[in-house]
């Protein structure tokens, strides 16, 4: 282990670092929740998939939705894109929970950043 | 219908320290590998080309990069235009900051859309998909995010203390229209004009800078409203400092960094960042694993 590596994880504050790691899985996750399509950006949350499925469940296959940049984008087959964001949600979800049960079991810095060391050294 | 070229538009001149061609060919292979996208232009000079076949040999660099455009330099801007490059807060050094041609990407990109980005803006995500075939001809972020969220710098989010919005040149996605050619040809002026626009919207020292001239010309071509070109699809450009450094690069889109603390100089934190695009202003830092990076993509 290299002494600048050594003086890192002597100043390293174990909170702070779960801090950061879970700043970083939150800055993944809100990527993985932007979808762009027919010109629009979404950003996919509980409230556009409830808007969505309600559309559908009103009888409507084509509707115009504002996007981040409220600009009206036409959604021709709101199945589909009910489907496509559904999955993109249950994805970035799923990952979101997979990373931050592991971040919460990990008790040292070095662990927090999948960095293998001899616990023994430490 | 014909299908609209896209493409990939990166700035690399070096310096005698930093080798941005070296940086632009690793980030081409990592652009080819998470953006699917295999249309890359860097727009160099002859002295860095010739340096990096020597170094690199003209099988890597061309297998990662589709289009070479090879640019004179401007010999007295290179020699004015100095700027502090930091390798931690343990080195700095004054080195020549060439970056007078951004203003030209309009005119050099042979793509209908392009992202323009910078050598070190280090792609390891797809998310840049994203502005392929977007209805806003032009999109640029203001919005940044430190990658170690509490460590603030006022000065990278307005030109001056009272002044506009900072953009960020780093990453810029535009389309041909005209709309995008008027943006250009407005940086241009400004670049040519950089005196009296610096007076104009105080922005300080005497270092041009893309994102100084970028974010004058956003504000005009908005009609001089704060924020008007809208930002990319992304939820924030994130970034390092130059103080900061990179351990290593373990997995295939993933970097382990050390952050330096903001009340405690010299002294770093650990951070594990991986599969979203990052600014490494350590140029550097991106050298001493560079082995790593490309073993991951090649």
């Amino acid at each position: 282990m290299t002494s600048k590596l050594n003086k890192a994880l002597e100043f390293s504050n174990y909170r702070t670092t779960l801090n950061i790691q879970h700043n970083a899985l939150k800055s993944k996750v809100q990527t993985l929740l932007n979808y762009s399509i027919n010109g629009g950006t979404f950003e996919i949350s509980q409230m556009l998939i409830s808007f969505v499925k309600t559309l559908i469940e009103q009888g409507h296959d084509t509707a115009i939705l504002l996007d981040v940049y409220n600009n009206p984008i036409e959604i021709v087959g709101l199945e589909d894109f009910l489907e496509e964001i559904l999955s993109r949600y249950f994805e970035a979800t799923n990952e979101y929970h997979a990373e931050y049960s592991k971040m919460k079991q990990s008790r040292k810095v070095h662990k927090l950043v999948d960095l293998e060391l001899n616990d023994d050294k430490e | 219908m014909t299908t609209k070229s896209k493409g990939i538009l990166i700035f690399a001149h070096n310096n005698e320290e930093i080798d941005y061609l070296k940086l632009a060919t690793i980030n081409a292979y990592y652009i080819k590998e998470n953006l699917d996208i295999h249309d890359i232009t860097v727009v160099t000079n002859q002295y860095s080309y010739d340096y990096n076949l020597d170094s690199m040999g003209y099988d890597f660099i061309h297998d990662a990069i589709s289009n070479i455009v090879i640019t004179t330099k401007d010999k007295t801007f290179k020699n004015i235009n100095r700027r502090s490059y930091k390798d931690t807060s343990h080195n700095s050094m004054s080195l020549p900051f060439y970056n007078i041609d951004r203003c030209d990407a309009y005119d050099i990109s042979p793509y209908d859309e392009t992202i323009l980005i910078d050598a070190d803006y280090l792609i390891m995500s797809d998310v840049l998909n994203n502005c392929w075939g977007h209805d806003n001809e032009l999109m640029m972020n203001w919005k940044y995010q430190d990658i170690m969220t509490d460590r603030d710098d006022p000065t990278l989010r307005r030109l001056s203390p009272f002044g506009i919005t900072m953009y960020w040149a780093t990453v810029v996605y535009f389309k041909k229209s005209n709309y995008a050619e008027q943006f250009f040809n407005t940086v241009r002026h400004v670049r040519d004009n950089s005196s009296y626009y610096q007076e104009l919207y105080r922005w300080p020292g005497g270092l041009y800078r893309n994102d100084y001239s970028f974010s004058v010309a956003a504000h005009m071509m908005s009609g001089f409203i704060d924020k008007g070109i809208p930002q990319l699809p992304i939820p924030a450009l994130y970034k390092t400092f130059d103080t900061d450094d990179v351990h290593s690069s373990p997995r295939k889109n993933e970097l382990l960094f050390y952050l330096e603390k903001p009340k405690s100089l010299g002294d770093f934190m650990l951070c594990k960042w991986r599969d979203l695009d990052i600014h490494v202003m350590n140029k550097w830092a991106i050298n001493r694993v560079s082995k790593e990076l490309i073993n991951h993509v090649k």
